[in-house]
């Protein structure tokens, strides 16, 4: 388990993605009332973590977000169309607070994991 | 740390755009009863270039080009010949639903910035054991 200390890394790598898709949810949120705006999201990290292959994920837009040392790659892309306003705005604002308390919670589910793995290496290592 | 400082700004240019429509809104309501009075509207637009893209600011200003209301007065010193003056067009009722709705997205978006202060903060929690 901590020859390469790869549940740091994951841990790492889930707040991360919480953390991106924290600012693509408040992008969207504060976006709710912009004529023509197409809501966006990112995949889930269970789809993205591992993502990262041989070759390397190239940013050619400033809206691609990719992180290759995180060992997960993240793109912005648009949502599941739901219903579009008349203004052709897509966004949900009781969807985007629900999608908003589960990348809360994967945050903090991370820094638990992170926290609780870290007590576990200092018992290992004989300091408290 | 970056996707943080991204979202509390995003956050707060909604709460801006938020609260300067709310401005333009009760700017209506104050005037509905001055004669010839135009009810403003303000677009929003996404922000393309800038610290952070992706932020919305308010547009331009605009004036409501529906009719202004004729209404019937003879003693009225700006009534015309056929005893009536312009009104505005300001509809109390689409500025109230317009408030109700400026005041959803305004808590919306304080409640992301909330949450992003929260996220960072119990990261730096990490640090502090």
């Amino acid at each position: 388990m901590f020859e390469k200390l790869q549940i740091f890394q994951m841990a790492h790598a889930m707040a991360q993605h919480a953390g991106a898709r924290q600012s693509v949810l408040a992008r969207n949120i504060a976006n709710a009332d912009t004529p023509g705006y197409v809501a966006r999201d990112i995949a889930p990290f269970a789809e993205s973590y591992g993502s990262i292959s041989d070759f390397a994920q190239r940013a050619t837009r400033s809206g691609h977000i990719s992180d290759n040392a995180g060992g997960f790659a993240v793109k912005a892309r648009a949502a599941a169309a739901g219903a579009t306003d008349p203004n052709g705005n897509s966004v949900a604002l009781e969807q985007e607070m629900l999608k908003a308390v589960d990348a809360k919670r994967q945050h903090d589910r991370a820094l638990a994991i992170y926290k609780s793995s870290l007590t576990v290496l200092r018992a290992a290592t004989g300091r408290r | 740390m970056n996707d943080f400082s991204d979202s509390l700004s995003l956050s707060s240019s909604g709460l801006r755009a938020q609260s300067q429509r709310l401005r333009h809104l009760s700017e209506n309501i104050a005037n509905s009863d001055t004669p010839g009075y135009r009810r403003k509207t303000v677009a929003f637009e996404t922000v393309i270039n800038g610290d952070t893209p992706g932020a919305v600011e308010t547009g331009r200003v605009r004036l409501d080009k529906a009719e202004l209301e004729q209404i019937y007065d003879p003693s009225h010193p700006m009534a015309d010949e056929s005893g009536n003056y312009d009104g505005s067009n300001v509809e109390l009722v689409i500025e109230i639903a317009d408030a109700r709705e400026a005041q959803r997205s305004y808590e919306a978006n304080l409640k992301m910035f909330d949450q992003a202060r929260q996220m960072s903060s119990s990261l730096m929690d990490l640090l502090r054991r």
